[in-house]
């Protein structure tokens, strides 16, 4: 079992749609997956078209057992979804003895093969749940100054829970809304990669098929499965970036 | 004094070193006086015009130098000498006048079930 969270302070940079292809990309490789939403906003759940529920408080609040609150979407893909009960989430989560190892203890014995936590761009308890629960921390950022920096606070946060003893296995930035025509995104990139180098993944195309397909309720891979976010920029012969590119580097890391 | 054959490594990922490779060209680019950028800009659209007609084949380096030696005689692109020969075997062979099947071997690679061998003297007398 591989767990990945997908974090940054800043909201807006692409989190949830990241969150819903990906998990979408792993099931479509045969990758047995569950995707959490840790946001009360509840978006993934409407990403597949679907009904919010309150699965994830009836799982940690309830102590209903994950198989019956999660919801098969797709073929080898459940999500437990989030509403605005995962605020009460949080406060009896508050309440709690070991409660920033909630999460990694429930998690520890499932039988996913992946499990993508979608965290809320947000600093409390269930971020910080998230992060420990978690082998990889995958970063998206837009190329601009306040998303950055939301990438530079997400690191300092996993170094504090790796003083505590946690041990992440890596992470990834993830640049999001690129648009290679502005010299505000060159120049944010150029910083990106010479302050995180290898770190650094190849970017998802800006494409407004992202927005119609959270609107008729379908993934990437089903609405638009050849638009830029998903195959990237032609660069010569090569395909550059896009969704799928990153599922086939996230599987390297998955499969070790 | 440090050697310098080694290569310096690149820790990035490919795909972002290109991607951030051409981004810094445009860069650079866009800093040009307009004659040049224009240039450039005529430059790059006859290598994206003359992409479709690309194509890599192995050849035995005799028949390479060849068709070289006979280009630079008659004075022409090789190109286009090589246009006319395979236009010519391309009419021949759809005409039945070419026979390949002589030539015919079978093949271990795991893609190909035939090779072509061909008389070894072919080269020995370019």
């Amino acid at each position: 079992m591989f767990i990945m969270a997908l974090a940054n302070q800043k909201g807006g940079v692409g989190k949830t749609t990241t969150a819903v292809t990906l998990a979408s990309g792993f099931s479509l490789h045969l990758k047995n997956t569950l995707l959490i939403d840790l946001d009360p906003q509840g978006h993934i759940a409407f990403s597949f078209g679907v009904e919010k529920t309150p699965g994830l408080y009836r799982w940690l609040v309830m102590d209903e057992p994950l198989e019956e609150v999660v919801q098969n979407v797709r073929p080898g893909l459940d999500i437990l979804s989030s509403d605005k009960r995962t605020e009460s989430v949080k406060r009896h989560i508050t309440l709690m003895d070991f409660r920033e190892t909630l999460l990694f203890d429930r998690l520890r014995n499932s039988y996913y093969d992946v499990i993508l936590l979608d965290m809320a761009p947000s600093l409390d308890v269930l971020h910080i749940n998230g992060l420990i629960a978690s082998d990889w921390v995958l970063i998206p950022t837009r190329p601009d100054a306040m998303a950055v920096d939301g990438v530079k606070e997400i690191l300092l946060t996993m170094g504090e829970i790796t003083q505590r003893g946690h041990q992440f296995a890596g992470y990834s930035i993830l640049p999001t809304f690129f648009d290679r025509t502005t010299r505000e995104t060159v120049t944010q990139f150029q910083d990106i990669v010479h302050a995180f180098g290898s770190k650094v993944l190849p970017p998802i195309p800006q494409d407004t098929r992202v927005r119609e397909s959270a609107a008729y309720g379908k993934t990437l891979w089903e609405y638009s499965p050849n638009s830029p976010a998903m195959i990237g920029y032609q660069d010569g012969k090569n395909q550059v970036g896009g969704y799928k590119q990153i599922v086939d580097r996230l599987l390297e890391v998955i499969d070790g | 004094m440090a050697n310098r054959n080694f290569q310096r490594r690149s820790i990035l990922d490919p795909a972002v070193a290109d991607l951030l490779a051409g981004m810094e060209n445009k860069q650079a680019e866009a800093r040009l006086p307009r004659r040049e950028r224009e240039k450039k800009a005529k430059e790059r659209a006859k290598i994206r015009a003359r992409r479709d007609q690309r194509v890599t084949y192995d050849l035995p380096p005799q028949l390479k130098q060849a068709v070289f030696d006979l280009a630079e005689s008659l004075s022409l692109p090789a190109s286009q000498l090589v246009t006319l020969a395979l236009h010519r075997f391309m009419e021949a062979y759809t005409s039945g006048q070419i026979d390949i099947s002589k030539y015919k071997k079978p093949s271990k690679s795991p893609r190909y079930d035939w090779k072509l061998e061909f008389p070894p003297e072919w080269w020995q007398n370019s």
